[in-house]
Protein backbone atom coordinates (compact mmCIF):
# COMPACT_ATOMS: atom_id res chain seq x y z
CA UNK A 1 0.00 0.00 0.00
CA UNK A 2 1.27 3.74 -0.71
CA UNK A 3 1.54 6.65 1.68
CA UNK A 4 -0.73 8.60 0.35
CA UNK A 5 -3.56 6.50 0.29
CA UNK A 6 -3.11 5.84 4.23
CA UNK A 7 -2.98 9.64 4.50
CA UNK A 8 -6.41 9.71 2.85
CA UNK A 9 -8.21 6.54 4.28
CA UNK A 10 -6.65 7.38 7.93
CA UNK A 11 -7.29 11.47 7.55
CA UNK A 12 -4.08 11.81 8.82
CA UNK A 13 -2.81 15.29 9.68
CA UNK A 14 0.23 15.84 6.92
CA UNK A 15 3.20 18.17 8.90
CA UNK A 16 5.81 18.39 6.31
CA UNK A 17 6.25 17.50 2.35
CA UNK A 18 4.88 14.31 1.65
CA UNK A 19 6.91 11.90 -0.95
CA UNK A 20 4.71 9.40 -1.66
CA UNK A 21 6.36 5.64 -0.85
CA UNK A 22 5.71 2.30 -0.38
CA UNK A 23 5.04 1.19 3.06
CA UNK A 24 6.43 -2.14 4.00
CA UNK A 25 5.00 -2.68 7.71
CA UNK A 26 4.41 -0.99 10.61
CA UNK A 27 6.56 -0.42 14.10
CA UNK A 28 5.43 1.00 17.11
CA UNK A 29 7.88 2.26 19.56
CA UNK A 30 9.12 5.11 21.74
CA UNK A 31 12.47 4.63 22.48
CA UNK A 32 14.64 5.11 19.98
CA UNK A 33 17.31 2.10 20.04
CA UNK A 34 14.42 -0.08 19.62
CA UNK A 35 13.24 1.69 16.42
CA UNK A 36 16.83 1.89 15.14
CA UNK A 37 17.57 -1.55 15.92
CA UNK A 38 14.33 -2.98 15.10
CA UNK A 39 12.51 -1.21 12.34
CA UNK A 40 12.23 -1.73 8.95
CA UNK A 41 13.39 0.41 5.75
CA UNK A 42 10.11 1.90 4.77
CA UNK A 43 8.20 1.04 7.83
CA UNK A 44 5.25 3.32 9.37
CA UNK A 45 6.52 4.42 12.72
CA UNK A 46 3.87 5.38 15.46
CA UNK A 47 5.16 7.43 18.26
CA UNK A 48 4.48 10.05 20.53
CA UNK A 49 8.17 11.33 20.90
CA UNK A 50 8.26 14.83 18.53
CA UNK A 51 11.46 16.38 18.93
CA UNK A 52 14.19 16.67 16.62
CA UNK A 53 15.93 13.50 16.95
CA UNK A 54 13.14 11.45 15.90
CA UNK A 55 13.85 12.93 12.37
CA UNK A 56 17.69 11.85 12.93
CA UNK A 57 16.61 7.88 13.34
CA UNK A 58 13.58 7.81 10.85
CA UNK A 59 16.00 9.38 8.28
CA UNK A 60 19.06 7.10 9.21
CA UNK A 61 16.65 3.12 8.93
CA UNK A 62 14.69 4.68 5.94
CA UNK A 63 11.42 5.22 7.91
CA UNK A 64 8.76 5.79 5.33
CA UNK A 65 6.91 8.26 7.75
CA UNK A 66 6.81 9.06 11.60
CA UNK A 67 2.93 9.14 13.20
CA UNK A 68 3.17 11.06 16.17
CA UNK A 69 -0.31 10.15 17.96
CA UNK A 70 -2.18 11.81 20.73
CA UNK A 71 -2.14 14.95 18.84
CA UNK A 72 1.15 15.72 20.73
CA UNK A 73 2.29 18.80 19.39
CA UNK A 74 5.18 18.66 17.18
CA UNK A 75 7.54 21.61 17.51
CA UNK A 76 8.62 23.73 14.50
CA UNK A 77 12.54 22.38 14.71
CA UNK A 78 11.27 19.14 14.38
CA UNK A 79 9.34 20.09 10.55
CA UNK A 80 11.94 21.99 10.10
CA UNK A 81 14.61 18.93 10.13
CA UNK A 82 12.69 16.88 8.47
CA UNK A 83 11.51 18.94 5.65
CA UNK A 84 15.10 19.17 4.92
CA UNK A 85 15.79 15.92 4.79
CA UNK A 86 12.93 14.51 3.32
CA UNK A 87 11.27 12.82 6.52
CA UNK A 88 7.56 12.63 6.60
CA UNK A 89 6.09 13.07 9.16
CA UNK A 90 1.90 13.05 9.94
CA UNK A 91 -0.11 13.41 12.95
CA UNK A 92 -3.26 11.73 14.72
CA UNK A 93 -5.80 12.48 16.97
CA UNK A 94 -6.39 9.31 18.27
CA UNK A 95 -4.30 7.10 20.51
CA UNK A 96 -1.71 4.56 19.65
CA UNK A 97 -4.03 1.53 19.47
CA UNK A 98 -6.77 2.76 17.87
CA UNK A 99 -4.33 4.19 15.12
CA UNK A 100 -2.63 0.21 15.34
CA UNK A 101 -6.01 -1.14 15.10
CA UNK A 102 -7.20 1.20 11.49
CA UNK A 103 -4.34 0.50 10.04
CA UNK A 104 -5.03 -3.17 10.53
CA UNK A 105 -8.69 -2.44 9.00
CA UNK A 106 -7.07 -0.31 6.39
CA UNK A 107 -4.92 -3.69 5.74
CA UNK A 108 -1.96 -2.96 6.87
CA UNK A 109 0.05 -6.10 7.95
CA UNK B 1 56.49 -3.74 -5.44
CA UNK B 2 59.93 -1.77 -4.65
CA UNK B 3 60.08 1.21 -2.50
CA UNK B 4 62.60 3.70 -1.82
CA UNK B 5 63.36 4.06 1.73
CA UNK B 6 64.82 5.49 4.85
CA UNK B 7 66.09 3.71 7.32
CA UNK B 8 64.13 5.28 11.10
CA UNK B 9 66.90 4.68 12.89
CA UNK B 10 68.99 7.25 10.33
CA UNK B 11 66.22 9.72 10.98
CA UNK B 12 66.63 9.08 14.66
CA UNK B 13 69.92 10.10 14.44
CA UNK B 14 69.36 13.04 12.00
CA UNK B 15 67.24 14.66 14.02
CA UNK B 16 68.93 13.69 17.49
CA UNK B 17 65.38 12.21 18.31
CA UNK B 18 63.75 10.46 21.42
CA UNK B 19 61.94 7.32 20.83
CA UNK B 20 59.02 6.93 23.23
CA UNK B 21 57.38 3.91 21.09
CA UNK B 22 58.69 1.43 19.08
CA UNK B 23 60.41 -1.57 20.36
CA UNK B 24 63.40 -1.95 17.57
CA UNK B 25 64.25 0.63 14.90
CA UNK B 26 66.55 -1.41 13.31
CA UNK B 27 65.82 -2.55 9.86
CA UNK B 28 62.44 -0.45 9.72
CA UNK B 29 62.26 1.66 7.13
CA UNK B 30 59.35 4.41 6.14
CA UNK B 31 58.83 5.65 2.15
CA UNK B 32 57.72 8.92 2.70
CA UNK B 33 57.43 12.12 5.11
CA UNK B 34 54.62 13.88 5.49
CA UNK B 35 54.72 17.08 7.16
CA UNK B 36 51.64 18.99 8.37
CA UNK B 37 49.69 19.89 11.60
CA UNK B 38 45.91 19.68 9.62
CA UNK B 39 44.90 16.03 10.10
CA UNK B 40 42.27 15.93 7.44
CA UNK B 41 44.82 16.50 5.18
CA UNK B 42 46.81 13.51 6.56
CA UNK B 43 43.55 11.31 6.10
CA UNK B 44 43.48 12.43 2.16
CA UNK B 45 46.74 12.67 1.21
CA UNK B 46 48.81 10.63 3.42
CA UNK B 47 50.11 7.58 1.66
CA UNK B 48 50.79 4.23 3.45
CA UNK B 49 54.36 3.21 5.28
CA UNK B 50 55.05 6.96 5.74
CA UNK B 51 56.42 9.01 8.64
CA UNK B 52 54.24 11.72 10.06
CA UNK B 53 55.77 14.89 11.00
CA UNK B 54 53.93 17.01 13.34
CA UNK B 55 53.89 19.58 15.62
CA UNK B 56 50.67 18.20 16.56
CA UNK B 57 50.92 16.65 20.10
CA UNK B 58 47.47 15.16 20.49
CA UNK B 59 45.83 11.97 20.08
CA UNK B 60 44.36 13.19 17.11
CA UNK B 61 48.30 12.38 15.21
CA UNK B 62 48.48 8.92 16.39
CA UNK B 63 45.04 8.33 15.52
CA UNK B 64 45.42 9.86 11.80
CA UNK B 65 48.77 8.19 11.65
CA UNK B 66 47.00 4.70 12.45
CA UNK B 67 44.28 5.53 10.08
CA UNK B 68 46.33 6.43 7.43
CA UNK B 69 48.16 3.36 7.72
CA UNK B 70 51.93 5.79 8.37
CA UNK B 71 54.41 3.92 10.46
CA UNK B 72 54.65 6.37 13.32
CA UNK B 73 55.17 10.07 14.20
CA UNK B 74 57.44 12.11 15.06
CA UNK B 75 56.32 15.68 17.47
CA UNK B 76 58.37 18.31 16.82
CA UNK B 77 59.78 21.17 19.21
CA UNK B 78 60.43 18.90 22.15
CA UNK B 79 56.47 18.20 22.99
CA UNK B 80 56.43 15.29 25.02
CA UNK B 81 53.62 12.64 23.93
CA UNK B 82 51.35 11.84 26.96
CA UNK B 83 50.65 8.30 28.26
CA UNK B 84 47.41 8.14 26.11
CA UNK B 85 49.27 8.46 23.05
CA UNK B 86 52.09 6.01 24.15
CA UNK B 87 49.62 3.61 25.03
CA UNK B 88 47.42 3.92 21.53
CA UNK B 89 50.18 3.98 19.37
CA UNK B 90 52.18 0.84 20.92
CA UNK B 91 48.71 -0.91 21.04
CA UNK B 92 48.98 0.25 16.89
CA UNK B 93 52.21 -0.73 16.49
CA UNK B 94 53.37 2.51 15.83
CA UNK B 95 56.59 4.53 16.07
CA UNK B 96 56.29 7.70 18.18
CA UNK B 97 59.43 10.07 18.58
CA UNK B 98 60.10 13.47 19.43
CA UNK B 99 62.63 15.95 18.66
CA UNK B 100 63.91 19.62 19.17
CA UNK B 101 63.64 20.66 15.94
CA UNK B 102 61.02 22.52 14.49
CA UNK B 103 59.37 21.71 11.33
CA UNK B 104 61.43 23.43 8.55
CA UNK B 105 64.73 22.45 10.28
CA UNK B 106 63.64 18.78 10.61
CA UNK B 107 62.53 18.61 7.38
CA UNK B 108 66.51 19.86 6.24
CA UNK B 109 67.54 17.25 8.01
CA UNK B 110 65.91 14.53 6.61
CA UNK B 111 66.50 15.80 3.04
CA UNK B 112 70.13 15.61 4.32
CA UNK B 113 70.32 11.80 5.40
CA UNK B 114 73.44 10.66 3.29
CA UNK B 115 74.08 7.55 2.57
CA UNK B 116 72.41 4.66 0.82
CA UNK B 117 69.01 4.67 -0.11
CA UNK B 118 68.22 0.92 0.09
CA UNK B 119 65.52 -0.53 -2.33
CA UNK B 120 62.47 -2.35 -0.16
CA UNK B 121 61.07 -5.07 -1.76
CA UNK B 122 57.23 -5.89 -1.94
CA UNK B 123 56.77 -2.94 1.37
CA UNK B 124 52.71 -2.72 -0.06
CA UNK B 125 52.66 -6.51 -0.05
CA UNK B 126 51.93 -7.20 3.76
CA UNK B 127 50.66 -4.05 4.96
CA UNK B 128 48.87 -3.78 1.57
CA UNK B 129 45.32 -2.55 2.33
CA UNK B 130 42.80 -1.70 -0.11
CA UNK B 131 42.55 1.28 -2.52
CA UNK B 132 40.99 4.26 0.36
CA UNK B 133 38.42 5.76 -1.44
CA UNK B 134 37.85 8.32 1.09
CA UNK B 135 37.91 9.51 4.75
CA UNK B 136 36.09 12.54 6.75
CA UNK B 137 36.77 14.07 10.20
CA UNK B 138 33.67 15.38 12.53
CA UNK B 139 33.18 16.56 15.81
CA UNK B 140 30.36 16.08 17.85
CA UNK B 141 29.24 18.35 20.88
CA UNK B 142 28.09 16.93 24.03
CA UNK B 143 25.03 17.64 25.55
CA UNK B 144 23.77 18.81 22.59
CA UNK B 145 20.41 16.92 21.80
CA UNK B 146 19.39 19.91 19.14
CA UNK B 147 22.44 19.05 16.82
CA UNK B 148 22.75 14.87 17.72
CA UNK B 149 22.04 12.68 14.65
CA UNK B 150 23.83 15.46 12.18
CA UNK B 151 27.20 13.04 12.17
CA UNK B 152 25.65 9.91 11.53
CA UNK B 153 23.22 11.22 8.63
CA UNK B 154 26.11 12.76 7.37
CA UNK B 155 28.38 9.34 7.68
CA UNK B 156 24.76 7.73 5.88
CA UNK B 157 24.79 10.14 2.90
CA UNK B 158 28.94 9.82 1.79
CA UNK B 159 28.56 6.18 1.73
CA UNK B 160 25.23 6.45 0.13
CA UNK B 161 26.97 8.51 -2.79
CA UNK B 162 29.80 6.25 -2.86
CA UNK B 163 27.58 3.97 -3.57
CA UNK B 164 27.35 0.89 -0.84
CA UNK B 165 24.63 -1.73 -0.05
CA UNK B 166 21.94 -0.29 1.61
CA UNK B 167 21.99 -3.12 4.41
CA UNK B 168 25.85 -2.03 4.88
CA UNK B 169 24.89 1.13 4.78
CA UNK B 170 22.15 0.91 7.50
CA UNK B 171 24.33 -1.38 9.72
CA UNK B 172 26.97 2.03 9.32
CA UNK B 173 24.35 4.45 10.12
CA UNK B 174 22.79 2.68 13.41
CA UNK B 175 25.72 2.03 14.80
CA UNK B 176 27.20 5.63 14.17
CA UNK B 177 24.02 6.93 15.67
CA UNK B 178 24.12 5.03 18.65
CA UNK B 179 28.00 6.10 19.32
CA UNK B 180 26.88 9.49 18.44
CA UNK B 181 23.93 9.62 21.03
CA UNK B 182 26.40 8.03 23.83
CA UNK B 183 29.01 11.25 23.19
CA UNK B 184 25.77 13.41 23.34
CA UNK B 185 24.06 12.08 26.56
CA UNK B 186 27.36 11.12 28.89
CA UNK B 187 30.55 13.50 27.58
CA UNK B 188 32.06 16.33 26.76
CA UNK B 189 33.10 16.67 23.14
CA UNK B 190 34.15 13.81 20.50
CA UNK B 191 35.87 13.61 17.42
CA UNK B 192 35.04 11.37 14.71
CA UNK B 193 36.91 9.29 11.78
CA UNK B 194 35.19 7.63 8.58
CA UNK B 195 37.52 5.24 6.66
CA UNK B 196 35.77 3.75 3.53
CA UNK B 197 37.63 1.21 1.10
CA UNK B 198 36.27 -1.00 -1.21
CA UNK B 199 36.75 -3.18 1.49
CA UNK B 200 35.95 -2.17 4.48
CA UNK B 201 34.15 0.36 6.20
CA UNK B 202 36.32 1.72 9.66
CA UNK B 203 34.68 4.23 12.02
CA UNK B 204 36.57 5.81 14.92
CA UNK B 205 34.60 8.01 17.93
CA UNK B 206 37.11 9.08 20.56
CA UNK B 207 35.36 11.20 23.31
CA UNK B 208 36.48 13.48 26.03
CA UNK B 209 34.59 13.13 28.44
CA UNK B 210 34.07 10.78 32.17
CA UNK B 211 34.32 7.72 30.48
CA UNK B 212 32.57 4.41 31.39
CA UNK B 213 32.95 2.40 34.83
CA UNK B 214 32.19 -0.78 33.96
CA UNK B 215 32.77 -1.74 30.22
CA UNK B 216 31.23 -5.33 30.96
CA UNK B 217 28.26 -4.01 32.68
CA UNK B 218 27.86 -1.11 30.12
CA UNK B 219 27.42 -3.97 27.37
CA UNK B 220 24.72 -5.87 29.33
CA UNK B 221 21.79 -4.94 27.40
CA UNK B 222 19.49 -3.26 29.32
CA UNK B 223 21.94 -1.25 31.76
CA UNK B 224 21.67 1.98 31.28
CA UNK B 225 23.44 5.51 32.90
CA UNK B 226 21.12 7.84 31.29
CA UNK B 227 18.88 10.51 33.22
CA UNK B 228 15.45 9.96 33.89
CA UNK B 229 15.11 13.66 31.20
CA UNK B 230 16.98 11.39 28.72
CA UNK B 231 14.78 7.93 28.79
CA UNK B 232 11.66 10.50 28.49
CA UNK B 233 13.30 11.35 25.14
CA UNK B 234 13.03 7.87 24.14
CA UNK B 235 16.87 7.47 25.10
CA UNK B 236 18.66 4.73 27.67
CA UNK B 237 17.37 2.11 26.84
CA UNK B 238 20.59 0.59 27.34
CA UNK B 239 20.41 -0.78 24.06
CA UNK B 240 23.37 1.67 22.58
CA UNK B 241 26.80 -0.52 22.80
CA UNK B 242 25.05 -3.94 22.24
CA UNK B 243 23.49 -2.56 19.43
CA UNK B 244 26.90 -1.37 17.58
CA UNK B 245 28.76 -4.25 18.62
CA UNK B 246 25.30 -6.34 16.87
CA UNK B 247 25.61 -4.58 13.59
CA UNK B 248 29.59 -4.45 13.18
CA UNK B 249 31.96 -7.26 12.05
CA UNK B 250 34.44 -5.63 14.34
CA UNK B 251 34.26 -3.96 18.05
CA UNK B 252 36.63 -2.26 19.67
CA UNK B 253 35.83 0.21 22.87
CA UNK B 254 38.78 1.40 25.99
CA UNK B 255 37.45 3.74 28.05
CA UNK B 256 39.12 5.90 31.30
CA UNK B 257 37.40 7.42 34.11
CA UNK B 258 37.47 11.19 33.66
CA UNK B 259 39.35 10.74 30.66
CA UNK B 260 37.12 9.33 27.80
CA UNK B 261 36.11 6.42 26.16
CA UNK B 262 37.57 5.12 22.40
CA UNK B 263 35.76 3.31 20.21
CA UNK B 264 36.54 1.74 17.10
CA UNK B 265 34.05 -0.14 14.82
CA UNK B 266 34.87 -2.07 11.08
CA UNK B 267 32.28 -3.14 8.76
CA UNK B 268 33.48 -5.46 6.01
CA UNK B 269 32.17 -4.89 2.36
CA UNK B 270 31.39 -8.30 0.73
Amino acid sequence: MKLQEIINKLTLNVLTVVEDKDITGVFISDMLSDVMSNAQSGNLWITVQSHKNIVSAANLIDISAVIVTYNKKVPEDTIELANRYHVVILSSPLATFELASRLVEAGIK
Amino acid sequence: MRQQGIAIEKIRDALKASVFAGEVLEGEYITDIYASDLMSDVLAFGKAGSLLLTGLNTIQAAISAYVAEFKGIIILRNKMPDTEILTFAKEKHLFVLSTDADMYEACVKIANIKGEVPVIENITETTKKPGIITTHTFFIDGQDFASAGIVSTQVKSILKSIGYDSLLIRRVAISTYEAEMNVVMHAKRADVFLSASDKEIGVIINDEGKGIENIELAMKEGYSTATEEQRAMGFGAGMGLPNIKKNSDVFKIESKINKGTFIEIIFYVK
